[in-house]
């Protein structure tokens, strides 16, 4: 039977100047039936930094993100060392929301973030942060339309948006880059980094090595075991990607 | 509760003896038929809508066919044919827990397990019933499957009561957990929902307002009242705010006009039948303007 053990500790580091968590994992693995989904994988996300998770399909970084929500039955240790700022935002790849259901942007974010009923409308103290994000999304012309009608990237532009509703201590991203056009992707990131530079810690689960190399200050590659873990532009080589991606 | 009844029933009467309400008002059971689809009307439109949105229509089909089998179970029972609720409470809420639980702990589609566990409830429930036919007019039966309205009574208002006020406090509470829950389990657990939990507790729901309805529109058809009025508010809604307020609307029309035009006209038709004929109606209409309001047909 798997030892699941996690830990928060509510102090933050001595000296801390970040709001966000340090994310420490400690020899993780995860298995789903007889299979090894994660192998003793070991890394440390310092609080208020970007870092991007990498790795081919099917390498396991979407269950080891689940594994750090609490989600996944693991052994190993997921130690989150909270800063000022506590909360989880996460931001998943899709939702399954019916095309024809009469639920609008408004809806959905009342819906992730109030208590009362969505359909009594949004929170009064909800108001004001949903316009600005909204807004800050390129959204704001959009919010009375239905979740069905948008396209992909207006969709992740969405769950981004759910994701800092409260603006949360930690972000993590688990591919919100994939459906969205250059522009799309381009106020993700420019938020993302506005958002690291608040603070937040973020983990991101990314593709595009090019945009890992420009923006993250750390870069974890998984496949199945921990491959490396450190800084991008000594990480990123060619080569190294290479032999990291190998079966 | 019963004094509140009493109430109404010598208000409607006095109302229709001044002429002010229709004369079929004088009776008894025509004040606990509207009072009963009063109630049932606005809950199973606001819970239908719910339905429609986790995509839980042919689970609530299922536990409505269920309610057949757990009536014949209480009859078996010797609990009284008007009134097996025991047995019929019973039977649907471990029938729904088992559904629910094979659903959730194989890799089986959804629909194929429901429809495994349709066939075994309909097959039981077909097997019980020659017994019980032996025992019982076999007319009652009828009132089962199609609902009986105007045998509808205090101990039935009651229990009707008793669900409203478990549906509101659990429905209002819960709203945008289940949804949540629905949309995406891994964000709503981040978001410190326990989506397995609500999943129970949304099942628990459907299935006690399904049995708590089975008198006044049948279990053949009260699924149809859980789905229909919601369906039809989902073709002209625009927001979530209007679906629930449609689907409430449409439900508790439905309701109320298929009770009082059986009565008026005097048509022999059964209440849920009848019932579920006018929402039917409501949802060609809900189509038609659909089609026909370019500002509805272009929010899809």
């Amino acid at each position: 039977m798997a030892v699941r053990t996690r830990e928060a500790e509510s102090a933050p580091k001595e000296g801390a100047a970040a709001l966000g968590p340090a994310l420490e994992l400690k020899h993780v693995s995860l298995d789903l039936g007889n299979t090894s989904i994660l192998h003793k994988v070991s890394f440390r996300v310092e609080p208020g930094t970007i870092h991007c998770l990498i790795g081919p399909n099917g390498a396991g970084k979407t269950s080891l993100l689940r594994t750090i929500l609490g989600q996944m039955p693991h052994e190993g240790v997921v130690k989150i060392r909270w800063g000022a700022r506590r909360g989880i935002g996460y931001v998943p790849q899709r939702i399954d929301v019916e095309d024809l259901l009469p639920l609008t942007l408004r809806d959905f974010i009342a819906l992730s973030c109030q208590r009362r009923p969505a359909f009594l409308g949004m929170a009064r103290r909800l108001r004001a942060e949903f316009d600005e994000c909204m807004q800050a999304l390129g959204l704001a012309g959009k919010v009375n339309r239905m979740v069905g009608q948008l396209s992909g990237g207006e969709r992740q532009r969405l769950l981004f948006a759910q994701a800092l509703i409260p603006m949360p201590g930690l972000l993590i991203l688990d591919e919100p880059l994939s459906s969205l056009d250059r522009q799309g992707a381009e106020l993700i990131q420019e938020r993302v980094r506005q958002l690291a530079d608040t603070g937040m810690t973020i983990l991101w689960v990314h593709h595009d090595l090019k945009l890992v190399r420009e923006m993250a200050d750390a870069v974890t590659c998984v496949n199945r075991t921990l491959r490396f873990s450190g800084d991008p532009a000594e990480l990123l080589s060619p080569e190294r990607v290479l032999e990291a991606y190998a079966p | 509760m019963n004094a509140l009844h009493e109430m109404l029933r010598a208000w409607a009467a006095s109302g229709a003896d001044s002429g002010w309400l229709p004369s079929t008002f004088q009776y008894a059971f025509v004040v606990n038929a509207l009072l009963s689809g009063l109630v049932i009307g606005p809950l199973l439109g606001a819970v239908g809508t719910m339905v429609v949105a986790k995509r839980l229509a042919f689970f609530s089909q299922a536990i409505g066919h269920a309610a057949l089998t757990g009536v014949a179970v209480g009859i078996l029972a010797g609990e009284p044919y008007t009134q097996p609720f025991v047995s019929l409470f019973a039977f649907c809420i471990l029938f729904a827990l088992a559904m629910n639980f094979a659903r959730n702990h194989t890799r089986i589609s959804s629909d194929t397990i429901i429809g495994v566990f349709l066939a075994i409830s309909l097959a039981i429930g077909a097997s019980l019933l020659l017994f019980v036919t032996a025992r019982i007019n076999v007319h009652v039966l009828d009132t089962i499957m199609f609902g009986s309205i105007l045998t509808v009574n205090d101990t039935d208002l009651n229990i009707l009561w008793g669900m409203t006020l478990v549906t509101l406090i659990v429905g209002l509470v819960n709203f945008n957990r289940m949804l949540l829950s629905t949309f995406n389990p891994a964000l709503a657990r981040v978001r410190g929902i326990r989506v397995r939990w609500q999943d129970y507790l949304f099942i628990l729901l459907i299935t006690l307002l399904t049995v708590a309805s089975v008198k006044i529109v049948g279990a053949i058809l009260v699924e149809a009242l859980l789905l229909i009025p919601a369906a039809a508010a989902r073709n002209i809604a625009r927001d979530l705010r209007s679906f629930v307020a449609y689907s409430c609307i449409i439900a508790t029309i439905s309701c109320l006009v298929g009770i009082l035009v059986p009565l008026q006209f005097n048509l022999p038709v059964p209440s849920g039948g009848a019932i579920i004929m006018v929402a039917a109606v409501c949802f060609l209409v809900s189509l038609v303007l659909r089609a026909a309001v370019p500002a509805l047909r272009d929010a899809a």
